[in-house]
């Protein structure tokens, strides 16, 4: 297939209002849209992919950590939630949060699914139930372990510190081909080993005929009773968001996947739409992350290896789960403490650190998404629960166990009312006896759920157990809105296997 | 009260307000006073808020009091000399920041000059060390006062404080670990990397270009990454070897 013959639209392409018929819309080419829209090409439907950010090629990546989030990530990359205050992220670009992310792919622990099944009424979301749809799109992304050569020293201390404990830990599975090594997944992956949805899914669509409309935001669904008949926006400038043309496109099926923090706030400008149950927008949920930052007396290079090559799931009962991690080092350094003479010295020591991080099950940390006035970004409202504090506390304390264990010199907590540095396993027990508060931790939340949330009673939650909205009869949700919980494990793999599911849904229906 | 009483009580009136009426003099001095207020004011207000040095390079968003700002912290954050030689100033911090800033959406880029605004002037209300020398704008501190003032944030037990001071100095470290040379002193730079050319590059133009812009086809496809691990010692990627002399 040549290069003209799909029916791709970028900004400059828009020369006039835009008019499209179609059997499904569905919007968001991230990790949930991008599989919809495969796999409904597939069943012989016409499709429309509809992305707000416009497509990256490695030549428009940015290696600096700043740039490339001011330019991939929606509000700069500056978004945070108030009540307790973590900053969070959305990609704003084709492909969405998968050419950004470490490519980390888990599936849902079986006892978060009957967890899900037991809690939320829900009779076909068991391991047995989603193992068709995982496996499919493991062998679609050629998500398998990552591979010892490319681990680099980082992710292997982590892997020596657990074993001399006695913790479980694996080589984390991703959806790479090909890795390198060169630690740049969050900026875009120059060696185009990470299978994100730009070049897999997405093209995979393109071939099989489905229409891509780039920098496109939606901005209403349109209704008619109890059925959706499509969807209406603006083209908006790259990087602006200046809106240009309108465009609208009806269907006989939409399908939202604009993520879990987007797709609230459209059906609540829609109209307040599949809402009879009061759940849409409610239930945020956080994996909160927090990180620590081992001191080694000889030089890591920790630039070197996989973005995130290791982790333990040891722990994800006593909830909370430890990974590797790299970032551009001016992501890492905004962590460090100290400033003048004494951060300098610090900065200086990053060649010779490892960080690794644990991000928390935190199911009692609950919070909303509402429309915030005049804008398409949402106001993300959360708290911290105080009992789940403790929690993140233990395991930046296991992370320091880890480090010491892997023969680290000092750890570096960042937690506020303690040292700074920690010499030794007694000197970091500190963190279990101090009494740490939600504000004293460097916090971040990378995976938001539940704002849709999968219920079997219509009068709990806003989608089915097929994400489909128990108000109408063809609207659906494909993202991580549709979690009843947080699953204690990065949630991509089973965002997309959800999403084939209910792909495969919307085929047999429509 | 007879009229004679009734005009002799109004004359007495108008006399005691011809008394009380001033003359040419005080109203000289009243004048000189509110002038010399006035004046005093405007030169405070000129200290604080305005005359501002001229930035070494133009800038592209940025103001010249954001400028003085971003450069006085970043001096303070990172010194010359020490464990990575580059200062912040050096390293182009604040060009940095112009750059970053010109990139972000409009909310975001509000956030952000209030942030500095705040910063800024937060010394008017919580003076650095030095007592009266102490009440000055952040940027117009010595170099030793102004790293008293960001600990003071850094260490504080109010959490919006530190939030304040954790934001200011993010900016500014990214700025610092932008800069090639600070990279290469750590040799933290980026390797060069061939990059693969697979089937979606032949379909995506490059950002704000039109699809009728596309030059590939087929034939520049090349093999998928070959999964061999970077090596130590690679070319850099362009723009962060060394300057030639």
């Amino acid at each position: 297939m040549s290069e003209r013959d799909v029916d791709l639209r970028v900004f400059a392409d828009y020369d006039r209002d835009v008019v499209e018929s179609v059997d499904v819309a569905v919007v968001g080419s991230g990790p949930g849209g991008a599989v919809v829209a495969k796999e409904l090409c597939d069943a012989g439907l016409r499709v429309a992919l509809i992305e707000e950010g416009p497509p990256f090629t490695p030549t428009e990546y940015r290696v600096d950590g700043g740039l490339s989030m001011a330019r991939t990530m929606r509000e700069g990359g500056l978004r945070a939630t108030v009540g307790t205050v973590m900053p969070t992220m959305q990609a704003i670009c084709l492909g969405g949060g998968s050419l950004v992310n470490s490519a980390i792919c888990n599936r849902a622990p079986d006892f978060v699914l009957e967890r899900w099944c037991e809690r939320f009424t829900l009779k076909h979301t068991t391991a047995d139930d989603l193992a068709p749809h995982y496996d499919a799109v493991g062998r679609d992304l050629g998500i398998s372990a990552t591979p010892e050569n490319v681990q680099g020293r980082r992710n292997l201390l982590f892997r020596d510190g657990c074993r001399a404990l006695g913790i479980d830990c694996e080589p984390i599975a991703r959806n790479v081909r090909g890795c390198r090594g060169s630690g740049e997944c969050f900026t875009g992956c120059r060696s185009r080993a990470k299978q994100s949805m730009d070049i897999t899914y997405v093209p995979d669509a393109l071939r099989g005929g489905a229409t891509v409309l780039t920098s496109a935001r939606v901005e209403v669904v349109r209704t008619s009773g109890r059925r959706a008949t499509g969807v209406a926006g603006h083209v908006v400038a790259p990087f602006s968001g200046r809106p240009s043309h309108r465009f609208r496109v009806d269907a006989k099926a939409v399908v939202l996947a604009a993520g879990c923090m987007a797709t609230p706030v459209l059906l609540a400008r829609s109209g307040d739409l599949a809402n009879r149950s009061g759940q849409v927008g409610r239930n945020l949920q956080f994996h909160p992350g927090v990180a620590a930052m081992g001191i080694f007396a000889e030089r890591v290079d920790p630039q070197f290896g996989a973005t995130q090559g290791y982790q333990s799931k040891h722990f994800l009962r006593d909830g909370f789960k430890l990974e590797t991690l790299w970032a551009p080092p001016a992501v890492l350094a905004v962590r460090m403490p100290g400033s003048g003479a004494a951060l300098k010295q610090r900065l200086a020591e990053v060649p010779f650190s490892a960080i690794w991080d644990a991000i928390g099950s935190c199911n009692r940390s609950v919070g909303r998404v509402v429309a915030r006035r005049g804008s398409f970004d949402p106001r993300l409202e959360w708290r911290l629960h105080p009992e789940d504090t403790p929690i993140l506390a233990h395991a930046l304390f296991t992370l320091a166990r880890i480090f010491f264990a892997a023969g680290a010199r000092s750890v570096l907590p960042g937690v506020h009312g303690i040292p700074e540095e920690l010499h030794s396993l007694e000197e970091a027990r500190i963190l279990e006896t101090h009494p740490i508060r939600p504000g004293d931790l460097v916090l971040g939340g990378n995976h938001a759920f539940c704002t849709t949330r999968m219920h079997g009673d219509p009068a709990q939650g806003v989608v089915d157990e097929l994400g489909r909205c128990h108000d109408f009869d063809n609207l659906y949700v494909a993202d991580s809105g549709v979690f009843p919980q947080c699953p204690s494990v990065n949630p991509m793999w089973t965002v997309m296997a959800l999403a084939r599911r209910t792909a495969h849904a919307v085929a047999a229906t429509h | 009260m007879p009229a004679d009483a009734q005009r002799g009580e109004g004359e007495r009136r108008s006399q005691r307000l011809a008394e009380r009426r001033p003359g040419s003099g005080e109203i000289c001095s009243a004048v000189m006073f509110v002038g010399l207020a006035a004046a005093f004011l405007v030169w405070g207000l000129v200290r604080v808020f305005a005359a501002y040095p001229a930035p070494q390079q133009p800038a592209q968003v940025l103001r010249r009091r954001e400028l003085a700002l971003v450069s006085a912290v970043a001096d303070a954050l990172f010194p010359p000399g020490g464990a990575i030689p580059e200062s912040g100033r050096e390293a182009d911090v604040a060009g940095y920041v112009d750059r970053l800033v010109a990139a972000s959406q409009p909310r975001q880029r509000a956030l952000m000059r209030a942030l500095f605004f705040l910063f800024e002037h937060a010394t008017l209300i919580f003076p650095a060390a030095g007592g009266l020398r102490g009440l000055r704008r952040f940027s117009s501190l010595d170099v030793g006062a102004r790293e008293g003032v960001l600990e003071r944030w850094r260490t504080s037990r109010l959490f919006l404080r530190r939030l304040v001071f954790t934001s200011l100095r993010a900016l500014c470290t990214l700025g610092y670990f932008a800069s090639p040379g600070v990279l290469r002193s750590l040799r933290l730079a980026p390797y060069a990397i061939d990059t693969p050319v697979c089937e979606a590059d032949l379909w995506y133009p490059p950002i704000g270009a039109s699809r009728a812009s596309l030059r590939r086809t087929r034939a520049d496809l090349t093999p998928a990454s070959d999964g061999v691990p970077l090596a130590q010692g690679a070319p850099l990627l362009a723009g962060y070897g060394k300057p030639r002399a």
